[in-house]
């Protein structure tokens, strides 16, 4: 997959004989077989992403257009951006989405950095207590949140932190799963690389700096990605640890709207595109690295 | 493998030591529950989803209790409508309760008997006869004495009804229900004709509909539950022949509040309860039942209306009991909810506010014809829903009159199933 | 033991290299890792002492504070009458006692196998033809790729509310089934039917995400293989069970073993479809929508509901093993 995404398919089906379609592994694909391939995306298509667009449909439509006429009508007859600006009038949209932001960008930072050392020390050191330490994580991916959530609550007030956005951060900072897709990753590079930086007389830093962690950039992307859709979706837990509005994250926000205007479709699916659309442009900028991190093993291959 | 036996042993270390430690701290702040000194220091005021709509007006209120107290500074949270018992009980746990908190009586009553609502009678009494004596008495828990929270605002509404559907089903339109056996009668007529498409009730009964229907909830002590006797059996019994052909919406088992006004909007159910708050909504998003939307009044046995008390609530561990209690009043006071009306239709608990002729002198709008009718079926309204019914104990009762619904149990012995786990429930309670 | 299928099909001479994500499954199984081959690198072992700790320690503190310490402090309570607002007391076995005669525990524990046994098959299998699907680099495929995983990267409260909307009464999918004559479903009000569309929901937020990572397994299949298949003449559905399927093997079972976990600890899906109370007579309540219940609120039954967070971990621990000792059998 990778080694076709890397050369352009017209320049290398030009190395052949005309352009064509080709499969990933370099064989022609028949028309009829394209077309079937086409219309089973287009219907997977429809499934994935027609909710979606039919919550944009609804946060558009004005306040005159009736939105419960059956049968349903797709588009809105006038659009308006009206449901949006009543949002922002309503809440500090802007605001919690900056905390949100903050939150979410720490996150990220985090789970990449402290996933990656563990992750590394996971499966490239050897040390006595090594299994002790994975299971810690897998234990850790196996507890129920719901059931230890007071819990964490207290553990917070304890440490003096709640009601900042630090204790948003804190619990979820260095998924366990997280640890454990990057030992994964790690695992998978081969060990002749970073023996020739030993021998060459390169440190653990140096090793894991240089040699390891450039190879695993994918997974790393992966992460992030998972790191940032994690706290940004996060909602029992700031709700429980923030009390101060100002810091509010959005999905609290959106929970506010939710409450007050529950009725009102227009406003809370306008609410739900402003929560979801920044995830759709970020997972749109990165799934280049983002499906690259995923095939990483045949990048190598 | 030695180490990992190592691990092991720490784990169990840690199992033992941390939880101790956590056990010793905390839970010493108390704070006095003499109100009479300087008013005085920084509080917190805690709101319920109030926010959004009334920002300005808690703005305002604030600046002038600052202004008459200077030394007191007010800082004011107000927390979402959902999880709102979860985020209470989180920072009631962790004892980091705000100073001053908006609370309804059923959330009152675990916080006074954990010893952490301030009781106003001691503290606070010469402010009672400000307030409607029911109202005042809304806060009183059943088994322990006193008063734990000032009286806030009321609300009650009138029944809505689709004019369209009524004349639809060969009903007239302006001939609503008036006692729950034309209720009954005229929904089952109207999924009869509108061949089970149209449903009149969209909600299962609950501890306020059996409160309404006379069904007498619970003994005097307060200390068991008495609502599965004939009256209780009698209702649930209707509604089960209602559910049977569909005048009870087939999804009234799962609904929420919200997904049966969605369904009142939708014009899919005939009848639903609200408040004169709805009637912009219907305007806005429903134009076509707007036109057609009928108003009557609360259907009860009792001739009392049903009623929601909120309250405010001072925190017994607060540093600054004058300034709480001096603000706790503030907010509540004759001047400051009759202005808090006025921006949204709710109703004061004041002495004297629902003389106003606000809330006595019709205008000929709609708006104002559920107002001045909701302020006089207010003086007579009870708070259906006992003080001491948890959250837990709601979710017994609905699962017993689902499973009353189904078929699957008799009424009896639904009802009787759950006031055995509500009676339970109550006793762990303390 | 460290050889997989994969390896053992790649024949001698291939790197040890399942997909990123092969070896997570493999974790939990005494002896796993201790049965590896050592890697040609012995010699790296020999770091400074401390060096690994401090590159593991971040995450072991995070985790031990805010994970595993909360935790222990659920499972002690589990032996108390702890309430919200009230100390606890010891009460020994009593509140394991009282889950057994607790009706709700039993529909709960019902609820959560049934939802395993609902949504595993469906992870499994279907991502896996999605990711066949998109595996093909035609033009376009990166465009449906990200497409796919939409529905992933939305909050699930988020896409509760769009799922609650499309199934209602008089939803877009009942317009639609009414148009073809099939009438209308109750899909929010029956107890089997709450509890298949909450189901749907979970498969469809799902499906993307194993598709990633069948995406990441099969671009590790070695063309060689189907290009060998396809000269022996065989046809895309043989080849997909011949050389496809023993290739994914391990990443099925992971994704079994991470969905089933994922499955049996179902909340908010079921808990947005059904509303709190868990749907017609709580009949959808699943078990951790049963700890949120009863722990949670002013009135919280804390001790309770540890001891029935405790039953959920070792379910899904147990859930863990089985799957992975599944693999073992099969794989000797």
């Amino acid at each position: 997959m990778s080694t076709a995404e890397k050369t352009p398919a017209p320049a290398r089906a030009g190395v052949r004989e005309r352009r064509r379609i080709t499969d990933e592994h370099g064989r022609r694909v028949r028309g009829w077989e394209l077309v079937l391939r086409y219309v089973l995306l287009l219907a997977v298509l429809a499934l994935t992403v027609g909710p979606f667009l039919w919550q944009l449909s609804t946060s558009l439509k004005g306040p005159t257009e009736d939105i419960f006429t059956s049968p349903p009508r797709f588009l809105p007859s006038r659009p308006t951006l009206h449901n949006y600006e009543r949002v922002s009038e309503t809440i500090p949209v802007w605001d919690y989405v900056l905390n949100s932001l903050k939150v979410a960008l720490a996150n990220v930072v985090t789970n990449c950095v402290g996933a990656a050392l563990a992750g590394y020390a996971l499966a490239r050191l050897r040390y006595r207590g090594r299994r002790a330490a994975t299971l810690v994580f897998i234990l850790a991916m196996l507890v129920p949140a719901e059931g230890i959530i007071i819990a964490q609550f207290t553990t917070m007030r304890e440490l003096g932190l709640n009601n900042t956005l630090l204790a948003v951060v804190l619990p979820g900072s260095v998924g366990a799963l997280n640890v454990l897709l990057m030992r994964n990753a790690f695992l998978n590079v081969p060990y002749e690389i970073e023996e020739a930086a030993y021998v060459d007389g390169a440190n653990v830093w140096q090793r894991f700096w240089r040699v390891a962690l450039p190879s695993v950039r994918g997974t790393l992307a992966v992460v992030a990605i998972f790191a940032f859709m994690f706290s940004w979706d996060d909602f029992l837990w700031p709700l429980i640890v923030l009390s101060d509005p100002s810091k509010y994250t959005l999905t609290i926000g959106l929970n506010y709207l939710h409450g007050t205007f529950a009725n009102d479709e227009r406003l809370v699916a306008a609410g739900t595109i402003i929560a979801v659309a920044p995830l759709i442009i970020l997972f749109a900028c990165l799934q280049r690295y983002f499906f690259r991190g995923v095939g990483e093993g045949a990048v190598k291959g | 493998m030695p180490l990992s036996r190592r691990a092991l042993a720490t784990a169990a270390v840690i199992a033992v030591v941390l939880p101790l430690s956590a056990c010793g701290s905390g839970d010493d702040t108390g704070g006095s529950s003499d109100a009479s000194g300087k008013v005085e220091g920084d509080i917190t005021f805690q709101t319920w989803n109030l926010r959004a709509n009334f920002k300005s007006y808690f703005e305002g209120v604030i600046a002038g209790f600052e202004k008459k107290y200077p030394d007191a500074h007010v800082k004011w949270v107000d927390q979402p409508a959902e999880n709102y018992a979860d985020k209470i009980s989180a920072d009631a746990a962790g004892g980091t309760l705000p100073d001053v908190v908006n609370v309804s009586p059923d959330l009152v009553a675990p916080l006074a008997k954990a010893g952490l609502a301030l009781d106003l009678d001691k503290s606070a009494s010469k402010y009672k006869k400000e307030y409607l004596p029911g109202a005042w008495a809304s806060h009183q828990i059943p088994g322990v004495k006193g008063t734990y929270a000032f009286p806030w605002y009321l609300n009650t509404g009138p029944l809505f009804y689709n004019k369209a559907l009524f004349e639809k089903a060969g009903l007239s339109p302006d001939q609503p229900p008036k006692t729950y056996d034309d209720l009954f009668a005229d929904a089952l007529k109207i999924s009869d004709r509108t061949d089970g498409k149209v449903a009149t009730l969209a909600n299962v009964p609950t501890i306020e509909d059996f409160g309404r229907y006379g069904v007498p909830l619970m003994n005097k002590e307060g200390t068991g539950f008495t609502f599965n006797d004939a009256k209780g059996v009698e209702l649930l019994t209707k509604y089960k022949e209602l559910y049977k052909v569909k005048a009870l919406d087939p999804q009234a088992l799962t609904a929420t509040p919200e997904s049966s006004g969605r369904k009142f909007l939708t014009e899919a159910v005939a009848m639903n309860p609200g408040s004169a708050l709805d009637l912009g909504n219907f305007k806005k998003q429903a134009p076509h039942l707007y036109k057609n939307i009928g108003i009557t009044d609360q259907i009860t046995s009792t001739g009392h209306v049903n009623m929601y008390v909120m309250g405010v609530m001072v925190n017994s561990r607060t540093k600054h009991t004058p300034a709480a209690v001096a603000f706790a009043h503030y907010v509540t006071d004759a001047e400051h909810q009759m202005s808090f009306a006025k921006k949204v239709a709710i109703f004061p608990s004041t002495a004297g506010s629902l003389e106003d002729p606000y809330f006595t002198k019709e205008d000929g709008t709609d708006e104002t014809r559920v107002r001045v009718a909701a302020a006089k079926s207010l003086k007579t309204a009870v708070n259906y829903t006992p003080v001491l019914f948890s959250d837990q104990m709601k979710t017994e009762l609905g699962n017993s009159v689902a499973r009353a619904l189904q078929g699957k149990q008799s009424p009896q012995e639904a009802l009787d199933a759950a006031v055995k786990a509500c009676d339970r429930l109550l006793q762990q309670q303390g | 033991m460290a050889t997989s299928t994969v390896t053992r099909s790649q024949g001698p001479g291939r790197p040890d290299r399942p997909g990123p994500l092969g070896r997570l499954g493999r974790l939990a199984r005494p002896g796993g890792a201790a049965g590896r081959t050592p890697p040609p690198a012995v010699r790296v072992r020999r770091q400074l002492v401390t060096s690994p700790w401090l590159f593991a320690a971040p995450g072991l503190l995070i985790t031990a504070v805010f994970i595993l310490y909360p935790f222990v402090s659920t499972v002690i309570n589990s032996f108390t009458d702890r309430r919200t607002l009230l100390p606890g007391h010891y009460v020994g076995l009593a509140n394991f006692r009282e889950l057994l005669h607790d009706d709700m525990f039993w529909i709960g524990l019902r609820n959560s196998t049934v939802y395993v046994l609902g949504v595993v098959p469906a992870l499994v299998i279907l991502p896996l033809l999605l990711a066949l699907l998109v595996q093909r680099n035609i033009p376009g495929i990166t465009f449906f790729r990200s497409a796919f995983y939409t529905p992933v990267v939305a909050s699930v409260v988020v896409v509760g509310l769009i799922w609650v909307w499309l199934l209602d009464e008089r939803g877009l999918v009942n317009s639609l089934l009414e148009a073809v004559g099939v009438g209308k479903v109750g899909f929010l009000s029956d107890q089997w039917l709450l509890l298949f569309s909450a189901m749907t929901v979970t498969v469809w937020k799902g499906l993307g995400y194993y598709m990633i990572i069948y995406l990441a397994a099969l671009a590790n299949v070695p063309r060689e293989l189907h290009e060998a298949a396809a000269v022996d003449g065989a046809g895309a559905v043989r080849r997909f069970l011949t050389v496809t399927v023993p290739a994914v093997r391990s990443t099925m079972v992971l994704v079994a073993a991470l969905s089933s976990v994922a499955a049996f600890k179902v909340f908010s899906e079921v808990y947005l479809m059904a509303g709190p109370n868990g749907g017609p007579a709580g009949e959808d309540t699943t078990l951790v929508m049963l700890v949120q219940r009863t722990g949670t609120g002013l009135s919280g039954r804390v001790g309770y509901a540890s001891a029935l967070s405790l039953v959920v971990f070792v379910v899904a621990v147990v859930l863990m093993l089985l799957v992975l000792r599944a693999d073992r059998r099969e794989e000797s």
